[in-house]
C-alpha cells in the first residue's frame, strides 16, 4: 500500500504536468483551453504540498513510529516545539520542504502575473520542471517510507521476529546537538532561501533564451528574499555554533557552512549586478543572468555538499541516494546556462561600447563582482578539491594545516580590496572623480603600509599556534601580514556608507530616501560584522581544563591569570514535558521531629541529592550508593545497593521510598548513621530513570581579579545520540562576551573551558543591519511590471 | 568593453594559479592519510579497518599495546589535540617506540567506531596486543594528562 503522504506527491506530480503541458500548448500552438487549467494546477499542486508538509508534522507531533523518518528524527518524550523541529532535521523533510516553498513561489507568481506575458509563462515553465524535479527527488527518499520497508526490519520479519505490522515503542530521537531553539529556525531558514531563488533562475535562463524583457523585474523581489532567508539561515547557523557546539567562535570554515556561504556571495554579486542593470538594459547584460544561474546552481552545489557524505563535515547527517540526483540537475543546469550565455556573449560582443577608460561605474562595479565571484571560488574550490582527492585518488588531505587557515589567508586580502571598492563605489560622484581617486590612493597606500606593522598577536594567522611552524612559505607570507591592515579600508567603507546616508537623507520623496537608509545599513553591516568577526577572533582570551571540585560549591576557585569561578548550584534534570516524579509522604524533618513514629516501617521522601558516595560492596550485591537527601526541611542519607554501578548524581530530584533504620553503622563507609533509610533501585524514582534527554546544569559565576564580570548557567546535555554543551554566554555593554564551556560532571569536578571573546556583538549587530537593510529595501520597492 | 575583458582575463588566469598551487600545496604538505596509513600530528599510524588484525598480530608478535585513535577531519579539537598533545615530544617519543598505532577514521571506519563504541573525536582506545581493551581516553586531553596514561600501559604490557 502507497502511504498517503506519497499518494500526495504523485498527485502533485500529475497536476504539474497538467499545468506544464497547458503552458507548453499555449507556447506552441496558443491554444487557451489548457490554459486556463494552468493556474488552477499550480495552485492544487502547492496545496497538496501543503497538505503533505502538514501531514508529515501531525505524524511528528503525533510521535506515529510507522513512518521511518519519524522513527529516524523524533521521540515520544520531546517537547512540542522539538516534535515540530524534527520535520526538518533530516534529508527527507527538507526536500519536502523545499519542494513545498517551490510550489507556494510557483503558486505566487502564477496569482501575480496571471501568466499574461510570455516571460511570465516561460518562467513558470522552468520553475514548475525544477519543481517536479525536485518532487521525484522527495518521491525517491520519501519522509512518508514506513518502518517495515527498512532493511533490518525486513529482515526481521523475513525470520518472524518480527510481524509485518510492527511499529516501535519509542523514537530514536533527536540529535543532542539540535535540541536547541536556534536550530528549529536554521534549517528552515536555509531551505526556504534555496527554494526561493527558483524564480530568479527560471527568469534569467528565459532571458538567456530569448531576451525577453523584464525578466529582472520579475525575479528581483525573490533574490532579495532568498539573499534575506540565507543570510540569516547562515547567521542563525553561526549563532548556533557559538551557542551550542563550543566551537566558541560564530565561524570555522566547516564545508557545509561554507558551501552556504558560496551561493550568497554571488547572489549578492548578482544584486549588486542588477542594480546596474536595470538603469541601463546593456550593463551586464550577460554577467547579471549568468550571475543568477551560478547563484542557484551553487544552491544545488550546497544541498549535495550537506547531504552527501563526501564532504567530511560535522554536518554528516548520513548518505545519500538522491546526491546523484542532485548532480544531474546541476550537470544538466550547468551545461544549458553555458550553451545560453555562451550564445548571448557572441551575439552582444558586435556592439562595442564605446571605452570610457577604467575609472568608471560601470568598471568599478565590475570589479566588485569579480571579488565576490574570487571570494565565491577560494571557498568553492577549499571545499570541493580535497573532496575530489579523495574520490579520485583515494587520500585524504587537508587544505592547510589548519583547515581555516586556507580560507583566512586567501580570502584576506580580496576583502580588502573589496571594502576598498565599497568606499569607492558607495560614494562614487562623476564631477569630484578626480578627488575621489586621490582619497582611494591614500587609503590603499595606508593599507599597504599597515601590513608591515609589527604587533605582538595580531596577524593573518596566529603564529602562536601549532600549526603556524608547519604552513609552507607562501602560506607563511601571506599570514604575516599585519590585520591592522584591515582598519584603514574598513574606515574608508564607514566613512562613504556615512557620507552617502546623508546624501540619502537630504532626499525629498520618501521612497528613495528609505531605500537609501536601507542600503546605507546593509554596507555598514558588512563593516560591522568584519570588525567583530577579526577582533574577536584574535582577540580571545582562554582558560582551559579548569577543574572545579563540586565540593567546593559556593566559594571562589582561582583558575589562574586572575580569573576566579564560584559555583552557585548544580543539578540534573530530563529534558520532557512530564516527568512523573511522585511526591513524598512525608518531609524529612517531620521523621526527625518524631523518629520512633517511622523507625522500622516504610517512609517516602523526596528531595534533591546533596551528597553521594559510592562504595563497593561483598558479592552479590557489589555496587552500593549512600544518598544525601535534601528536601529543604533537613536532610537524611538513603543507601541502595545494584549487581551494577549506579549513577545517582548530585543535584537529581529523587523521590526515595524504603526502610526507616535506626543507628546503621557502615563498615564501607565508616560512619553510624542516626537514621537511614534502605531501598532498592527500583523504589527510586527520579529523572534518573525518565527521559532520552538529561541536562547537567551548572550555575556559576566569573570573577576578574574579585570583579563579578559574568554569571549564568552552562548546560551539557547528554542523550543516546550524542551529547551537546550549551555554553554561558553572557553579554557586557563594552561588547565583551564571558563564554564558559561545561563539559559534563566527571568524578566530582566541574570541567570547565573559560573565554573571555571581544567584540562579537558587533557582528551580531552586523546581521541585525543586513537584515533590517534588505527588508527596508524589499519594502520600497519601486513599481513593477509583471511581477 | 576592452577593460572589463582585461580584467576579466587577468582575475582568470589568477584564479587558476591560485588553484593549481593550492591543490598541490595539499597534496605534497597535507596528505593526512592513504590507503595504508594515517600522517595526523607528524606521527604515522596504521590504517585501513579491514587490516585491523594485521595491526593485532604485529603487536603481538613485537609485544607492543595498541592505541587506536579515532578523528576526523572536521573536527576542531583533533587538529589541536594532534599538534599539542600527540605530538607533545615525550609523548610522541612514547608512542612511535613502544605503541602499535592505528587510526581510524570516523567519517569511513564507522564500524570499528561502533564496535568499540565510540561516537565522537578526538577518542583515544588502549588495548593489549590481544585486543583486551585497557583504557579509554575520550576527548581532547592534555599531554601531562596523558602521558603517565601512555608510560603505564607500556610497563604494565611488557611486565605480562
Amino acid at each position: 500500500m502507497i502511504p498517503l503522504g506519497d499518494i500526495l506527491l504523485y498527485a502533485s506530480l500529475a497536476v504539474s504536468v497538467i499545468a506544464l503541458v497547458g503552458l507548453i500548448s499555449r507556447e506552441i500552438k496558443n491554444i487557451e483551453l489548457l490554459n486556463k487549467l494552468v493556474t488552477p494546477a499550480i495552485i492544487a499542486g502547492a496545496g497538496l504540498l501543503t497538505f503533505s508538509y502538514i501531514l508529515l508534522t501531525y505524524y511528528f507531533v503525533y510521535s506515529d513510529f510507522a513512518y521511518d523518518y519519524v522513527w529516524q528524527y523524533s521521540s515520544a518524550d520531546l517537547p512540542l516545539i522539538y516534535k515540530i523541529s524534527g520535520t526538518w532535521a533530516g534529508q527527507q523533510g527538507t526536500y519536502l520542504l523545499w519542494v513545498w516553498v517551490v510550489y507556494l513561489s510557483a503558486a505566487w507568481l502564477a496569482l501575480t502575473t496571471k501568466h499574461k506575458t510570455a516571460l511570465a509563462r516561460r518562467t513558470q515553465i522552468i520553475t514548475l520542471l525544477s519543481g517536479m524535479y525536485l518532487i521525484i527527488i522527495t518521491l525517491v527518499q520519501s519522509p512518508f517510507k514506513l518502518i517495515i520497508e527498512r532493511p533490518e526490519v525486513v529482515d526481521l520479519i523475513a525470520k518472524g521476529t518480527l510481524t509485518p505490522d510492527f511499529v516501535p515503542e519509542a523514537g530514536n530521537g533527536l540529535n543532542a546537538l539540535l535540541v536547541n531553539f536556534w536550530m528549529t529556525v536554521h534549517p528552515p531558514l536555509m531551505f526556504i532561501g534555496y527554494a526561493t531563488m527558483t524564480i530568479p533562475f527560471a527568469a534569467a535562463i528565459v532571458y538567456l533564451l530569448t531576451k525577453e524583457d523584464g525578466w529582472e523585474e520579475l525575479g528581483r523581489q525573490w533574490a532579495r528574499f532568498t539573499w534575506l532567508f540565507l543570510g540569516m539561515g547562515i547567521a542563525v547557523g553561526g549563532v548556533w555554533a557559538y551557542l551550542v557546539l563550543g566551537w566558541g567562535g560564530f565561524w570555522a570554515w566547516d564545508p557545509v557552512e561554507t558551501a552556504s556561504f558560496i551561493p550568497w556571495l554571488t547572489l549578492t554579486a548578482f544584486l549588486h549586478a542588477a542594480a546596474l542593470h536595470r538603469k541601463n538594459k546593456a550593463t551586464f547584460s550577460i554577467a547579471a543572468p549568468i550571475l543568477a544561474v551560478v547563484s542557484f546552481i551553487l544552491v544545488l552545489y550546497a544541498a549535495i555538499v550537506v547531504r552527501s557524505g563526501i564532504f567530511n563535515s560535522v554536518h554528516a547527517f548520513g548518505d545519500s541516494s538522491t546526491g546523484t540526483l542532485l548532480l544531474v540537475f546541476i550537470g544538466i543546469t550547468i551545461l544549458v546556462s553555458i550553451i545560453l550565455g555562451m550564445r548571448r556573449y557572441f551575439e552582444e560582443s558586435e556592439k562595442l561600447e564605446e571605452d570610457r577608460g577604467f575609472w568608471n561605474k560601470t568598471n568599478i562595479f565590475y570589479v566588485t563582482l569579480l571579488l565576490f565571484v574570487v571570494l565565491a571560488f577560494i571557498s568553492l574550490w577549499g571545499i570541493s578539491f580535497p573532496a575530489f582527492i579523495q574520490l579520485t585518488q583515494g587520500l585524504k588531505v587537508g587544505v592547510a594545516s589548519d583547515t581555516k587557515n586556507f580560507f583566512n589567508i586567501w580570502s584576506y586580502p580580496f576583502t580588502i580590496i573589496l571594502l576598498l571598492a565599497l568606499g569607492f563605489c558607495l560614494n562614487y560622484n562623476e564631477r569630484e572623480k578626480e578627488q575621489q581617486k586621490k582619497t582611494l590612493f591614500i587609503v590603499i597606500g595606508l593599507s599597504i603600509i599597515t601590513m608591515f606593522l609589527r604587533t605582538e598577536t595580531f596577524y593573518v594567522l596566529d603564529h602562536a599556534s601549532p600549526f603556524w611552524a608547519r604552513e609552507p612559505a607562501l602560506y607563511k607570507m601571506i599570514g604575516n601580514i599585519s590585520v591592522i591592515s584591515i582598519f584603514p579600508s574598513m574606515i574608508y567603507a564607514a566613512w562613504s556608507t556615512i557620507q552617502r546616508l546623508r546624501d540619502y537623507l537630504k532626499i525629498e520623496s520618501l521612497k528613495p530616501k528609505i531605500k537609501g537608509i536601507g542600503i546605507a545599513c546593509v554596507h555598514f553591516g558588512v563593516v560591522l560584522i568584519l570588525l567583530g568577526a577579526i577582533i574577536s577572533s584574535n582577540f580571545t582570551q582562554t582558560i582551559e581544563s579548569a577543574n572545579i571540585p563540586l565540593a567546593s560549591k559556593g566559594q571562589l576557585v582561582d583558575i589562574g591569570n586572575g580569573y576566579g569561578v564560584r559555583i552557585i548550584d548544580f543539578s540534573t534534570r530530563s529534558l520532557a514535558e512530564t516527568t512523573n516524579i511522585p511526591a513524598g509522604d512525608v518531609s524529612i524533618s517531620e521523621i526527625y521531629g518524631s523518629p520512633e513514629k517511622y523507625a522500622n516501617g516504610n517512609v517516602k521522601i523526596s528531595g534533591k541529592v546533596a551528597n553521594v558516595v559510592n562504595v563497593q560492596s561483598p558479592p552479590p550485591v557489589t555496587y552500593t550508593s549512600y544518598l544525601q537527601i535534601d528536601d529543604g526541611t533537613d536532610n537524611i542519607w538513603a543507601a541502595t545497593q545494584a549487581e551494577s554501578p549506579l549513577n545517582y548524581q548530585e543535584g537529581m530530584e529523587l523521590t526515595v521510598d524504603g526502610f526507616l533504620m535506626t543507628n546503621f553503622k557502615s563498615n564501607s563507609t565508616n560512619m553510624t548513621y542516626d537514621l537511614i533509610l534502605f531501598s532498592t533501585p527500583d523504589q527510586i524514582s527520579g529523572v534518573a530513570e525518565s527521559g532520552k534527554y538529561k541536562v547537567q546544569s551548572v550555575r556559576l559565576e566569573v570573577y576578574q581579579d574579585s570583579r563579578k564580570i559574568g554569571s549564568g548557567v552552562a548546560e551539557y546535555l547528554q542523550a543516546e545520540s550524542g551529547s551537546g554543551t550549551f555554553p554561558l554566554v553572557d553579554s557586557s555593554i563594552t561588547g565583551t562576551d564571558v563564554y564558559v564551556i561545561f563539559q559534563g560532571l566527571g568524578g566530582g569536578t566541574v570541567p570547565l573551558t573559560l573565554k573571555i571573546i571581544p567584540a562579537v556583538n558587533f557582528a551580531w549587530m552586523g546581521v541585525v543591519l543586513f537584515a533590517i537593510g534588505i527588508i527596508l529595501i524589499m519594502a520600497m520597492r519601486t513599481k513593477s511590471r509583471g511581477g | 568593453m576592452r577593460t572589463k575583458k582585461l580584467v576579466s582575463i587577468i582575475v582568470l588566469v589568477l584564479i587558476l594559479l591560485f588553484a593549481y598551487f593550492s591543490y598541490n600545496t595539499a597534496l605534497s604538505n597535507f596528505t593526512l592519510s592513504d590507503k595504508n596509513s594515517s600522517y595526523l600530528g607528524g606521527i604515522k599510524f596504521h590504517r585501513a579497518a579491514s587490516g585491523l588484525e594485521e595491526s593485532f598480530q604485529i603487536a603481538q608478535q613485537e609485544n607492543k599495546p595498541v592505541m587506536m585513535y579515532f578523528w576526523a577531519i572536521w573536527c576542531q579539537y583533533c587538529a589541536r589535540f594532534q599538534t599539542d598533545t600527540l605530538g607533545n615530544p615525550q609523548v610522541k617519543k612514547i608512542l612511535e617506540e613502544d605503541y602499535l598505532l592505528v587510526a581510524m577514521d570516523l567519517d569511513i571506519d564507522r564500524e570499528v567506531a561502533q564496535k568499540y563504541g565510540v561516537s565522537y573525536p578526538p577518542y583515544l582506545v588502549f588495548m593489549d596486543p590481544n585486543g583486551k581493551i585497557l583504557q579509554r581516553v575520550p576527548g581532547a586531553v592534555e599531554a601531562d594528562y596523558l602521558l603517565p596514561i601512555v608510560t603505564t600501559i607500556r610497563d604494565d604490557v611488557r611486565r605480562k
